[in-house]
């Protein structure tokens, strides 16, 4: 028994004690195979998980050391159970591998007659194999690489991709350093994605993914399909490459529902890939346009489930999957594991603002209390009009006025979820507005006037999400959001999380009705930053003038 | 006791121990004590009759039997039985100590002596009458003595090798038994068998079948009647032994979750106790809840259970309808500390006679058994337990639980536990912290310390108590608190702090360490459980480790201004009036004080009496009132009929005592001293029957198909009070002197009743004795003969 930082669950946790002179050294030990859950200020809790360990299995790690940095860092014995479970589950991966056969192609071997065996009885496998060659090697089908991987590992047995990829077509890419260079983290995200070959990158938001992506595509100096959520999102992406590699204006298409273009290098939305016209994804030429090196999957967790499909036919492609957290509402984490590929880099939030690299920010939950008479409105309400009606209280207005006029100056976004409730807000703070209705010209219009410190105040609906750029927002106030979502609460803070050029403080603040939905939702997703290490302040409205005046002394 | 009395039969042989030694043999043997033989020449036809034989047999290990098959197979085949001769006869295993066997074997001898399983003789040790027909037709898979053994075995032997490969395989086929074959067909083959046959070698009782002779095998063995005999139980050949911390630490861990475990199924039946099902147990449903409520699987949670019902925490409260409810007891046990709690909790599973493991497991219909079903009680759990934690425990390595079925199977090859029983007890012995990781725990191993099923003493609760505090981590007082509204203590938290964290947080993830989350409702609970805010706050921050963070004040603050607004109570009846002056008055007025009158707001008052009796009463004190229905309208008075009132609170709970399952206690007789009872009336009476003139048994009949009927001399002395002649030998004498003479081959005179009540004697070899029939030769007819037990009048041996 040592005296270690680190405590073993049984619940397959392990508690990380923060301060322990230890800490960062059995940090280290633990990162690649346990999952960061939470990081709040005193205890970081991991967790194991068969995907987790799989992915360390992928980056070449052993049950072995799995077990002895549990054992050298945990201060109680740690349970045998779960040290039996571990290397039982990591036993499971690489069992099957996936690799060309100079006379047959793809083919499915194993080292376990058994386990090939048993998945090759599965319904789930039937007509994505081949023939069996031998006792240990079956034939697969190139085109069904992905969604055997995937049935594979609901079956519990993943396999080992070693089929290599295709070269793609060669297109010189270099990165421009005059006057930046990558930064340490991001240079080893690229080399960690480029040795593993595929995976995802998870780095907080506003902590540079994309410039991962140009380091990854001047690694590969190949055609490169860029997939983004949305066009603004595009855009950036394009002037960011524009700016930050050799490629120019002309190498780079843009593939949406305005523009369609295929270039070397060509960035398309996840919107224009899933259109449908009678049932049929009409765009799915364009995954097969060129003979891509390199696919990247901005914004992972949001994905959705087609892209998954199609994405099964891209996997003698290199592919990059970039984050800021693996979560997904949607459960469907497993399925970027197996198409994408295990998470090859990961870093705390609160490390890299440690670091300098983002800025620290402040959360403050505001509690309004609802006047009478909306109280009584909001408890008569049908359930479903019930967030709606709390969300968009009245009362936020003035709140939301004071917490401006305790940032006089400063860059601010105003983020809300109901258009009714924003284009009051808009008119009440005289700032201009944006949602799905703005076109994109005139987007590109205001982002370019905030951004130049023109304006100081945007009013912008959900739309604005994701990936917009606006370096110099250091203060954003949500008043409303698609419920209890912690994706979009993650998404939201990182619009103010770019490092100020003066260091500033960033503040982040949640206008909540108090003993509403408003409140439970608020919670449920403050939980995600909250664990993150970002923890929140609340004030209650009444008090909220003093309250500022106290937090912020200036 | 192995001193070498020479005597010619085994009940002289039985006769011949002391007292000490019959002592002994009783108490290894305690069937043989019940009921109390007569007579000397009983009690050894009940130690040699099938069913005690099979009993004791039953208890031998896989040495013993391999013993007295040697013994049996040499004498069969006419060999020297002396302990040298059986020592030779037993070929260790490779890795066994030749050394080791021989004091092993010795050690067997005597100790199957002592069981008188066997008798000595002149020649050395003989297998007791009796136990050859237990061991099968063919023991130690060595065929019978040949009718002509032939002279000059080893070069038959040689030739039979040389003469090429067939006639050698057959025998080498055979030599280790089992010693019949089938007769091959293909020629060359019949050839080889054909020369074996001629040469004395093979026999073919019959054209379908050969049979190798016992001299032959045995030849063929070198002499030897077994092969890879250990002196032990095996044991894993990789097996490692744990090392002790870490066993304890283990089983630490799983003792302190299954106290968690029962005190927090204790508190959810206190709340809502689940109903007793018709057939009694607990319904699956009421498992499920459980299983819910504990975090826990199904499985886990049936043993919980099982274990609070077998320590009394949890009974039948006999109530219509009756449901489980903590008894009287779980207080106390509440009340007590995690170690002394265990103690409790692993003393009442080792006494109990349930087998706990059947719940929550699915029967051969394939319907589930219900936990707590009073099924599940087993006279034997006490007694498998018991085997299989001596077996865990003597174990110098790790047993996984096929390990241990192993273990088990060689200590009574013919007594082995069913292998699921087994497993159901090391999980509930993993589950409780007496087993971790295939080795007995230090706390676990101070169950072993007791008489199994005895009432737990307080020593030994303390003794077991203490022990598991020596291996559970030292409690911490600190609580780490965070922004995220968890809370952590790095380690086993202290009672003080337990207590609060139950109460105000919501447990996430337990092990060496517990992690709790603070929300509203839990926050909420504590408050419903008398907490001020403050409260709350203080002693939180009593064990925090630095200051506490904004939100989690901010979220007990506002919990508690929240709290109480909404409020519930019970009033019986109320008082509706316009006018505040008016409640003033009759709060006020002390003629109603008897009506428990409460003022709930200025215009509405409660009462704690039925509205007519309240209205009765206001007119009384000269209040007029309008009764009103549930409508609000009013009711004429005219029409209202008394009912009564339903029973008003909680039904209350009838803490059961103890069930009915608990081991029966202060029964206990002394088992000592009553063999030594039963052995001096023997002896008494033994010396009485030789001092009498005792010629020729003459018979009885009415005895049963065997010793294991044997009424006792008092009810078969009253059955043939009227026709009982003088010298009349009970029947399980003349059980006895059968078997004897079977074992001896000799002759008796049999007289026998036929079915018109004519004796009829005759003088014959009895063959065998089974099923209550006599099979016997009769040499002056040459015929075989079968008798029914029942019609033996007496029997006389012939001395010849």
């Amino acid at each position: 028994m040592t005296d270690g930082p680190l405590i073993v669950q049984s619940d397959k946790t392990l508690l990380l004690e923060v301060d322990h002179p230890q800490a960062t050294e059995a940090r280290r030990a633990i990162a690649p195979f346990a999952e960061l859950e939470r990081a709040p200020e005193h205890v970081h809790t991991y967790r194991l998980t068969p995907l987790g360990l799989w992915n360390a299995r992928a980056a070449g790690h052993d049950a072995e050391q799995v077990v002895s940095a549990l054992m050298d860092y945990s201060r109680y014995p740690v349970p045998h159970s779960l040290l039996v479970d571990v290397a039982e589950t990591m036993a499971r991966y690489g069992r099957l591998q996936l690799v060309k056969h100079p006379v047959h192609g793809l083919v499915l071997q194993t080292t376990d007659r058994a386990v090939l065996t048993e998945v090759l009885r599965s319904k789930r496998t039937a007509g994505l194999v081949g023939d069996r060659i031998d006792e240990d090697t079956v034939v697969v089908h190139p085109s069904e690489r992905g969604n055997l991987k995937q049935v594979l590992i609901k079956l519990g047995w993943p396999a080992e991709d070693l089929a290599g990829y295709v070269d793609g077509e060669k297109h010189d890419i270099a990165l421009t350093p005059d006057g930046w260079t990558l930064r340490p983290y991001q240079e080893h995200a690229v080399e960690s994605f480029w040795h593993g070959g595929s995976g995802v990158v998870v780095l907080p938001c506003g902590a540079g993914k994309t410039l991962v992506g140009a380091g990854a595509m001047a690694k590969s100096s190949t055609t490169t399909l860029i997939l983004v959520t949305n066009t603004v999102s595009a855009r950036q992406w394009k002037d960011e490459l524009v700016r930050r590699t050799t490629l120019t204006e002309d190498e780079i298409g843009e593939y949406s529902g305005t523009r369609k273009e295929i270039r070397p290098v060509t960035i398309a939305t996840y919107q224009v890939l899933t259109t449908r016209r009678k049932g049929v994804y009409t765009h799915l030429e364009l995954l097969d346009a060129r003979d891509w090196g390199l696919v990247v999957y901005d914004e992972v967790h949001l994905l959705p489930a087609p892209i998954f499909r199609m994405t099964a036919d891209l996997q003698a492609r290199r592919r990059l999957g970039l984050t800021a957290t693996l979560v997904r509402e949607d459960g469907r984490e497993d399925e970027v594991f197996s198409l994408i590929g295990p998470k090859r880099f990961d870093a705390p939030w609160k490390d890299i603002e440690a670091q300098g690299y983002i800025a620290p920010a402040e959360c403050t939950e505001v509690r309004l209390t609802l006047s009478d008479a909306d109280r009584m409105a909001y408890a008569v309400a049908e359930p479903e009009e019930k967030y709606r009606l709390a969300a968009s209280a009245p009362g936020k207005n003035r709140v939301v006025d004071q917490i401006l006029q305790a940032h006089p100056g400063e860059q601010t976004l105003v983020i809300g979820q109901y258009i009714d409730q924003l284009h009051e807000l808009a008119e009440h703070l005289d700032a201009d507005l944006i949602t799905g209705e703005t076109t994109v010209k005139e987007r590109q219009r205001l982002f370019d006037a905030f951004r130049t410190g023109e304006i100081h105040r945007l009013v912008v609906s959900k739309v604005a999400n994701f990936s917009i750029d606006l370096p110099e927002a250091s203060v954003a106030v949500q008043v409303s959001g698609s419920f209890g979502s912690r994706q979009e609460e993650a998404q939201r803070l990182g619009r103010v999380m770019r490092p100020k050029q003066d260091g500033r403080t960033a503040h982040f603040y949640t206008v909540v009705a108090r003993d509403t939905v408003d409140q439970e939702f608020a919670a449920h997703r403050q939980r995600f930053l909250a664990e993150q290490g970002y923890a929140y302040k609340i004030l209650d409205a009444e008090d909220l003038e003093e309250g500022l005046a106290r937090e912020l002394p200036s | 006791m192995a001193e070498h009395r020479s005597a010619s039969t085994f009940s002289e042989a039985l006769r011949t121990r002391d007292d000490d030694a019959l002592v002994a043999l009783l108490r290894a043997r305690p069937d043989l004590v019940n009921p109390s033989p007569s007579t000397l020449r009983s009690l050894a036809a009940r130690a040699t009759g099938t069913a005690s034989t099979e009993r004791a047999l039953a208890d031998c290990d896989r040495l013993g039997l391999q013993v007295l098959e040697s013994l049996v197979a040499l004498a069969t085949l006419g060999r020297p039985t002396t302990p040298d001769d059986v020592v030779a006869a037993l070929s260790p295993a490779d890795d066994v100590d030749p050394a080791a066997l021989r004091r092993s074997v010795l050690v067997t001898l005597a100790d199957l002596d002592a069981r008188a399983l066997v008798w000595s003789t002149p020649d050395g040790f003989r297998a007791a009458p009796g136990v050859a027909p237990l061991l099968g037709l063919y023991p130690a898979g060595l065929g019978p003595a040949a009718p002509h053994p032939a002279d000059d075995l080893a070069a038959l032997l040689e030739k039979a090798r040389s003469d090429g490969g067939r006639g050698r395989a057959v025998l080498d086929a055979l030599a280790w038994g089992p010693p019949v074959g089938v007769a091959p067909h293909e020629p060359r083959a019949v050839a080889a068998v054909d020369r074996l046959v001629a040469d004395g070698l093979l026999l073919a009782p019959d054209a379908g079948h050969v049979v190798l002779p016992g001299e032959v095998g045995l030849a063929l063995r070198s002499g030897r009647t077994h092969r890879d005999v250990r002196p032990g139980p095996p044991l894993p050949a990789d097996g490692r032994s744990p090392a002790h911390a870490t066993v304890d630490a283990e089983a630490a861990q799983q003792a302190l979750e299954m106290v968690r475990l029962v005190t927090d199924l204790l508190r959810l039946w206190d709340d809502e106790p689940p109903t007793v099902l018709r057939t009694g147990g607990l319904a699956v449903r009421d498992l499920r809840r459980l299983a819910l409520h504990l975090d826990t699987d199904d499985a886990t949670a049936a043993a919980a259970a099982e274990l609070a019902l077998a320590a009394e925490l949890v009974a039948d409260d006999g109530e219509v309808p009756a449901s489980f409810a903590p008894t009287t007891l779980a207080d106390s046990w509440l009340a007590q500390d995690d170690d002394a709690r265990w103690a409790r909790l692993a003393h009442a599973w080792s006494a109990s006679p349930r087998a706990a493991w059947l719940a929550a497991t699915r029967d051969e219909q394939g319907s589930v058994r219900s936990a707590l079903s009073p099924d599940h009680a087993v006279g034997w759990a006490v007694r498998l337990r018991r085997t299989v934690l001596d077996a865990v425990g003597a174990s110098p390595v790790a047993l996984g639980p096929a390990d241990v079925r192993a273990v088990l199977a060689w200590e009574a090859p013919r007594n082995v536990p069913p292998g699921d029983a087994v497993d159901g007890v090391l999980a509930g012995a993993r589950l409780l912290g007496v087993v971790a990781l295939g080795a007995l725990s230090t706390p676990g191993a101070t169950l072993l310390d007791g008489d199994p099923g005895g009432a737990p003493d307080p020593a030994a609760l303390a003794r077991t108590a203490v022990a598991l505090d020596a291996v559970l981590p030292a409690p911490v007082d600190d609580l780490l608190v965070q922004g995220d509204l968890t809370g952590i203590v790095p380690g086993r938290p202290g009672r003080d702090l337990a207590e609060l964290l139950d109460a105000v947080a919501e447990v996430e993830s337990r092990g060496a360490a517990l992690t709790v989350r603070f929300t509203p409702a839990s926050v909420e609970r504590a408050m419903a459980g008398g907490l001020s805010a403050e409260d709350v706050l203080g002693r939180i921050d009593r064990h925090a480790r630095g200051p506490l963070p904004q939100a989690l004040e901010y979220l007990v603050r506002d919990v508690a201004r929240r709290h109480g607004r909404v409020r519930v109570g019970a009033a019986l009846s109320y008082v509706r009036v316009d006018d505040p002056a008016v409640v003033a008055s009759l709060l006020a007025d002390p003629a109603l004080r008897a009506l428990g009158l409460v003022g709930l707001a200025p215009t509405v008052v409660a009462a704690n009496i039925p509205a007519a009796r309240l209205h009765e009463a206001l007119a009384a004190a000269g209040v007029t009132a309008v009764l009103e229905g549930p409508d609000g309208r009013a009711v004429s008075t005219a029409r209202e009929r008394r009912r009564a009132a339903p029973p008003s609170g909680r039904r209350g709970r009838g803490r059961a005592g103890g069930p009915s399952t608990g081991p029966p206690s202060g029964r206990r007789v002394d088992e000592d001293a009553r063999a030594r009872r039963v052995v001096a009336e023997l002896r008494a009476r033994d010396d009485l029957a030789r001092a009498a003139d005792h010629p020729g048994a003459t018979g009885s009949t009415g005895a049963g198909a065997g010793p294991d009927l044997d009424l006792g001399p008092h009810r078969a002395g009253a059955a043939h009070a009227s026709g009982a002649r003088p010298g009349t030998t009970p029947p399980a004498d003349t059980l006895a002197l059968l078997r004897e003479a079977i074992e001896e081959r000799r002759l008796v005179d049999l007289s026998t009743v036929d079915g018109h009540g004519t004796p009829v004697i005759r003088t014959v070899r009895p063959l065998r004795l089974d099923g209550g029939r006599l099979r016997a030769v009769d040499p002056a007819r040459d015929a075989e003969l079968t008798v029914a037990v029942h019609r033996i009048a007496s029997v006389v041996p012939r001395d010849d």
